[in-house]
């Protein structure tokens, strides 16, 4: 019975201690490197055909994601399916603003849309447009973020700042979202793996060209 | 019959007369070349007779989805089969793979990462959507109580305009418009008009009717 008791204790004390730890408890701020910031920082140039398939709590579903800039500088994200029905529509103005232009009633829920306009405000770059950009230094990395409410979006390079390396949204203890990019990366992406870490969402992004 | 309600019943005649008049210039401006088929109780019989000489189809299709708002258009390409009953497989190559088999209830789903079963009497939404691809191909549409259906006629070609009824299809179909070749009651392409506007056209390319395909295709 001590034994067990023992046991539990370790286990709930490991649980305690990692529960505190925060994800970014060891980044130390350094000095903003403006000219490796913008060669490196993900903008989004274009129109994109992407085929998508996201797997979330246990559900897998697959269609295609248009991210198209538009003439005023707006640009818009359409997820259909494979068979060409369009279940929702969004928008960002050129401020950076979300809208929701269409979108179908199974979809139509405040948790949803407010988890895929950071998806997409974050893969297209939105944040990192006019926001102020700090950077820190962790191990051979660097992160370059912009504060955004309770948030921080972050996108990471490698030391000496020649590629983008993901991109993060996260709070001050815990990275909430990761974007991994395929090596040819902005501003076209060819493949972008969305991961998020409060709840089983996954959402993956393969470019293809049109026919 | 007193001059005033004499007067009042020949302006009703004309008011319904040019109503009349405005719906069949509406609809020769929708489909024009078109006349509306005016006996639709002897169609649906001649129709049902007929389609069910089709016992299957194998052909290419080209799918080309307009979003209206955003002058977009993407075309895909790709293999159809349909074998009666209720059994059809369709194999999207180009610019994206992608695998649908619709096999009575069962449906399986393929994309790039996935393989995905689905029992569509599981799943109200994809029961109906499954049977509207079936109900067109294999001539079974017109029973369908889940659309009230127009049809147009030219020399050539029969068009069958549904419009849903209910709800849940109403949030994804305005309408959907089957074209059907007259000469051997096959499908020759079909139309999803969306609420907001955007189109899907599916067109069925070299068709060989009445071939046989083996029941492995379809398995799901």
């Amino acid at each position: 019975m001590n034994r067990l008791l023992i046991r539990y204790s370790l286990l709930s004390l490991c649980v305690l201690i990692h529960g505190c730890t925060s994800d970014y408890q060891f980044l130390k701020s350094v000095r903003v490197d403006n000219g490796c910031g913008r060669v490196t920082s993900p903008t989004w140039v274009g129109t994109s055909w992407y085929h998508t398939s996201v797997d979330v709590t246990g559900k897998h579903l697959s269609g295609l994601v248009l991210i198209k800039n538009m003439p005023d500088s707006s640009r818009r994200i359409v997820f259909t399916s494979e068979a060409g029905v369009t279940f929702f529509d969004f928008g960002f103005d050129q401020n950076g603003r979300f809208s929701v232009h269409s979108i179908i009633k199974k979809l139509d829920k405040k948790p949803i849309i407010n988890t895929l306009e950071k998806d997409f405000a974050l893969i297209t770059g939105i944040p990192f447009k006019s926001g102020d950009v700090q950077a820190w230094s962790m191990g051979n990395e660097i992160y370059f973020g912009v504060q955004q409410k309770k948030e921080t979006a972050y996108f990471i390079t490698n030391k000496d700042c020649s590629s983008l390396r993901r991109l993060e949204l996260g709070t001050k203890m815990k990275r909430k979202i990761s974007v991994r990019i395929a090596r040819n990366g902005y501003p076209l992406p060819d493949s972008l793996d969305i991961n998020h870490y409060t709840f089983p969402l996954r959402i993956q992004l393969i470019r293809f060209e049109k026919e | 019959m007193s001059y005033s309600v004499h007067l009042r019943f020949s302006v009703t005649c004309l008011m319904v007369a040019g109503l009349v008049s405005h719906i069949d210039t509406s609809v020769y401006a929708q489909y024009p070349g078109y006349t509306p088929v005016r006996d639709i109780v002897s169609f649906k019989k001649q129709f049902s007779q007929e389609s069910t000489k089709v016992l299957s189809i194998t052909s290419e299709f080209t799918q080309e989805k307009t979003l209206m708002a955003l002058t977009e258009k993407i075309t895909s390409t790709g293999k159809f089969w349909f074998k009666r009953s209720n059994r059809v497989r369709l194999e999207y190559s180009k610019p994206f793979t992608y695998l649908v088999i619709m096999s009575g209830d069962r449906i399986l789903l393929r994309d790039h990462q996935k393989e995905t079963r689905v029992n569509a009497k599981s799943n109200k939404l994809f029961q109906q959507v499954n049977r509207i691809m079936i109900d067109c191909v294999q001539g079974t549409i017109l029973e369908s109580k889940d659309f009230t259906t127009r049809v147009f006629e030219n020399e050539i070609t029969l068009l069958l305009e549904m419009t849903p009824v209910s709800k849940t299809l109403k949030e994804f179909f305005k309408t959907i418009v089957l074209s059907v070749d007259k000469k051997d009651y096959s499908a020759k392409s079909i139309l999803m008009n969306e609420p907001m506007g955007d189109i899907t056209l599916i067109s069925f390319d070299h068709k060989k009717l009445n071939e046989p395909i083996a029941d492995t295709v379809f398995a799901p």
